[in-house]
Parts: structure tokens; sequence; C-alpha cells
């Protein structure tokens, strides 16, 4: 299984290698029926040297290239009303994610209503998830802001839980004078299959399995001024059951979920200012004895500046916190009960990072991580809590293409 | 919050150095010098269409790849020329009144997330005016003094 999984590995990311470099150069030619099919993709591979702890892969006082993505996407507008899109992602994440190719997203889109003043339909299929700004593109490097997103709302170690659904989500667009209200409510079936998305509720070595409710996640967003600033509400609820395996030390639990995300941003011409704030009541119980059962009210926020130094030179500087519990913010009350240490339950990044656009299709950027806490880290990276250092940082260089 | 106070101090320190500033210096300088004045730019549609104006709020739509209908119930064709060309700087500038990569941001997240598409991207001027004037419910721009027969302009309201 494991040798196959290896070879099918290989052989998928050869296979969309050669795609991805077939597709780059045809991709005029693709641009079939009159423009209104589309194939688009990107590609990235990040090197990640850490001075302690390791992040996407074995990057203590060494280098890891173990953080990579590739996707390549298809979109078909039928009519005005009607349009389908795919996306296959390949992401490879140190201990979090292996490379296998998955549907990252495939939707069916029906614009049931559209007039000038605005338009209303319904998506169907696998969505992304409305969670903040950047959370429906987060594996493309070109629309984030720097290499890793600020971990403390859009957690790598958790992402395959609110990365995208399979369900049904409604939408409606209203384009003022002022600006533009979007408001979106989805309902679908969160992705628990991976041993990623259960390793990080319950940790390593667990027989069991993770179920899901179907979870509702509703945004709102104001753009003003042709959206020159940008705020947005997000609230999205997920219940999920922990089924015990053979043996099992833990017993039948439960989490719930519920983040709300406040966001906001403003776009100047060479410059831009984003922060956004989540609460996070997290609930866990009937884990039994072997485990931190209780309710934490967790609290995330960051504040981040790009200043465009030059037509393809940005900077960003960023400030990033996370708390697991906002009443317990040094994690002292969690050492007391589990002997792991506090530090792990907070996590503040200094960041600065530097892109550089050498064509639009090809970017290189350099990013410097000063961090207090691991609050953010995988266990699967990370096994032995005991050898984990408080203060740490890191430093990354990533290189992206895309057609 | 240690790491805070230190930050700050070390932004006001770097901010209290005056040699900084004159680095910024040519930076401001070469940012002011950038508004120059420009050539007008008209928004262009097919010939066809009906209506002779649109509000800058649907045509931010439209261009913003989030509109695909006219009120007609044609289906819209949007043409753009490079980012990095003047007529698409000052169409998103003047007329959209948008950045040009905040346009280019909106059409990636929509593109990423398979929301949406891009426009269609074409090479020059005289492709553009051929493009719209052949295109059942395309809309483009170009410079004003470029406007021929064939297509027809349309203004904001």
């Amino acid at each position: 299984m494991c040798v196959f999984s290896r070879f099918a590995r290989g052989t998928v990311a050869i296979v969309l290698a050669a795609g991805l470099a077939l597709a780059a150069t045809a991709a005029r030619a693709l641009d079939l029926l009159d423009g209104d099919f589309q194939l688009h993709g990107f590609a990235s591979l990040t090197l990640v040297n850490t001075t302690d702890n390791n992040f996407f892969g074995p990057s203590d006082d060494q280098v890891s290239k173990d953080f990579s993505e590739i996707g390549v996407n298809a979109s078909w507008r039928l009519s005005p009303e009607l349009h389908l899109s795919a996306q296959g992602l390949s992401r490879r994440a140190g201990g979090t994610d292996d490379g296998d190719v998955r549907l990252d997203y495939g939707i069916i889109d029906w614009t049931a209503l559209s007039s000038e003043a605005g338009r209303g339909g319904i998506r169907l299929g696998r969505i992304k998830t409305a969670y903040g700004l950047y959370n429906t593109t987060r594996d493309v490097p070109f629309t984030r802001p720097s290499i890793i997103l600020p971990q403390s709302i859009y957690f790598d170690r958790t992402r395959n839980l609110t990365v995208s659904a399979d369900g049904a989500e409604i939408y409606l667009d209203r384009y003022g004078e002022a600006g533009t209200l979007s408001a979106s409510f989805a309902v679908g079936q969160p992705q628990t299959d991976s041993d990623a998305a259960k390793v990080a509720l319950v940790g390593l070595n667990r027989p069991g399995s993770l179920d899901s409710k179907l979870a509702p996640d509703f945004q709102l967003l104001y753009e003003g001024a042709g959206g020159r600033y940008r705020l947005a509400f997000t609230a999205l609820r997920l219940d999920l059951e922990y089924q015990p395996g053979f043996r099992d030390l833990l017993h039948a639990g439960k989490f719930k979920l519920t983040p709300l995300i406040f966001s906001a941003q403003y776009l100047a011409e060479n410059w831009s200012v984003t922060s956004e704030y989540a609460l996070r009541r997290t609930s866990v119980k009937d884990f039994g004895p072997y485990f931190y059962n209780g309710t934490a009210d967790g609290e995330s926020y960051y504040l981040q500046g790009t200043y465009r130094l030059a037509a393809q030179w940005e900077a960003l500087v960023r400030y990033d916190a996370y708390y697991a519990d906002r009443d317990d913010r040094d994690g002292q009350d969690f050492a007391a009960a589990t002997r792991a240490p506090g530090f792990s339950r907070f996590a503040r990044d200094w960041t600065i990072g530097l892109r550089y656009d050498v064509t639009p299709q090809f970017m290189l950027r350099a990013e410097a991580h000063r961090v207090d806490g691991t609050g953010f880290l995988a266990v699967q990276d990370n096994p032995k809590t005991q050898a984990l250092q408080r203060d740490w940082n890191s430093f990354m260089l990533q290189a992206s293409f895309r057609f | 919050m240690p790491s805070i106070t230190a930050a700050i101090k070390l932004v006001a320190s770097l901010l209290r150095t005056p040699r900084l500033w004159l680095l910024a210096l040519p930076l401001l300088i070469a940012g002011a010098h950038a508004q120059t004045p420009e050539a007008a730019v008209v928004v262009i549609v097919h010939p066809a269409m009906g209506s002779e104006t649109i509000p800058r709020s649907s045509l931010r739509a439209i261009v913003g790849m989030r509109l695909q209908k006219w009120p007609v119930d044609a289906p819209v064709k949007v043409f753009v020329l490079r980012d990095d060309s003047p007529e698409h700087a000052t169409f998103s500038k003047t007329i959209l009144q948008v950045f040009p990569h905040q346009l280019r941001m909106a059409w990636d997240r929509q593109v990423f997330s398979g929301q949406g598409q891009y426009p269609e991207q074409v090479g020059s001027t005289q492709e553009m005016l051929s493009r719209v004037a052949s295109t059942p419910g395309a809309i483009g721009y170009v410079k004003a003094s470029e406007v021929n027969q064939n297509v027809r302009v349309l203004k904001i309201r």
C-alpha cells in the first residue's frame, strides 16, 4: 500500500508537472470556444529553515524542501447563467500533506438572477469555504500576501477542515454606487477523511476516525470605493464527532468549533493595510480521562502592511498573534493539567517579507519569522512535545509560477 | 507584550534616523512623477448595443467579471489590454476608479476559487477595435482619439 501510494504520488506529480508545462505553452491555444473555456494553474516550491522546531518538514537547522503546491483548474462558461469549474490540487506540506492529488473544488454555478444592480445564484458541488479574506484561494501563492498566511487564522495544521466542503452555497451581490455588498451562505460536508484533519484535533496514533455534521458557513463582504477598502464578517460552525477505534484510549468525544472572523483591508496604489480578528469558541467534551476536555474561547488577530517599493518589488511587515484560550493566554492552566508546555497554547509571530515579480507569471519571495510560542506547529512535524522550543525563527524562500 | 514594545522602539528609532528618510525621497519623487497627464480613454461596445450609458458600479461589476449579462439579456464579452499598458491604467483609474492591481487580484480570486473567469486580453488597440466591433455583447476601451465608426462609445452615468 505504502509502496503503491509512493509510486502513485510520483506518477501523479510527473503527470501534473508535464500537464502544467504543456498547458503553459498551449495556454493561448487552449482558449477554446472563443474564450469561454479557460485553463489555468500554478506551481510553487518553498525552502524552509528554522532555528528550532520543524515547520513544513525537517527544517530545524536544515533546509526542508517539503512544501510545494501544484494546481490546475478548468472553467467553462456555458451561458451567462451557467458556469462550470474544477481544480485539482497536489500539496506537500511536511507531515501534514503528502502531495496526493485531490479535487480542490468542482462547482456548478447557476446565476438565477442578474441585473445592472446585482446578481444572485446558487453553487453546487465541492465549494471553497468562505473564511476571512484569503481562504478561498489559500493555496495559490500569487493571491497570498506572504509565503505562508497568518497562521493564527489560516492554520495550515487544520486547513483540511475549512478548505472546502461538499454541498450548496447561495450567493447575492449588490452593485451600488458606493460599493459592492456580497453575502453567501453555504451548507456542506467538510473534509474530515484525511489523517491531517484527524491528527490536528485528536493527536498522533489514534485508531478512530472523525465524522462531521453538515457545516453552515456565512459571509458578508462589503467592498467600498471599487474595492479600495474591504470589510468582511464570517461565521462558521463545525460539529465533529470522534468514532473510537480498536483499543482506543479515547471515548466517542465531540468537537464544536465556531470561529467568528472580522476582516478589514485598505488598498492604496502603493501600499495596503490588512487586519483580521477571530474569536474561536472551541468546545471539547466526552473524550474521557485521557484528553483535554473543556470549552475555551480562542483568540487570533494580525495586522499587516505592504508597500510597493518599485514596480516589481513589494515589502511586507506583519504581527500575528494566536491564543488557544484567551482566559489562559500563557497556557499555564493547560500545562498544569497536561504536563505539556504552556507555550504550545500561543504563538506571536513577527514577519517581514519581500516579493519580487520577475514577470507576471513568475514570482520570488523571501520571508523571515520571529516567533514566540509553538501554537501553530503541527505535531506530525514535531512529535516530541518535550523537544519544542518556545522562541524560534524561520526563514523561507519561495519560487512560484502560474499560467 | 515585550516583543511589541521592542518593535515599537525599533520603528520609532528608525523613524528618527534622517538618512532613512533620504532613502525614501527618490520613491516619493518617482511617485509624484508618475502622475503625468494621460490621454483620455473611452469605453467602447459592439455597435448593436442598445444602451447609451451605464452606471459606474455596473461597469465595475462587468469588468470585474461578476456580471455576465447586459440588461437586454445578451451575454457580456470583456476585452482588456495588458495590465501594464497606459490605456489599461487610465481606464482602471479614471473610469472604473480602481487600481489595475486591484482588478488583477479580483480576477485571480475568482478564477482560483472557481467562481469566475479572466477577461480576454488583446495585444493592441487595433485588435481591441476589431474584436469589439465583431463580437456581439463586447465591451472594451481605447483612447478617445482612436475610436472608429465600427464601435460605439458607452458613457458613464
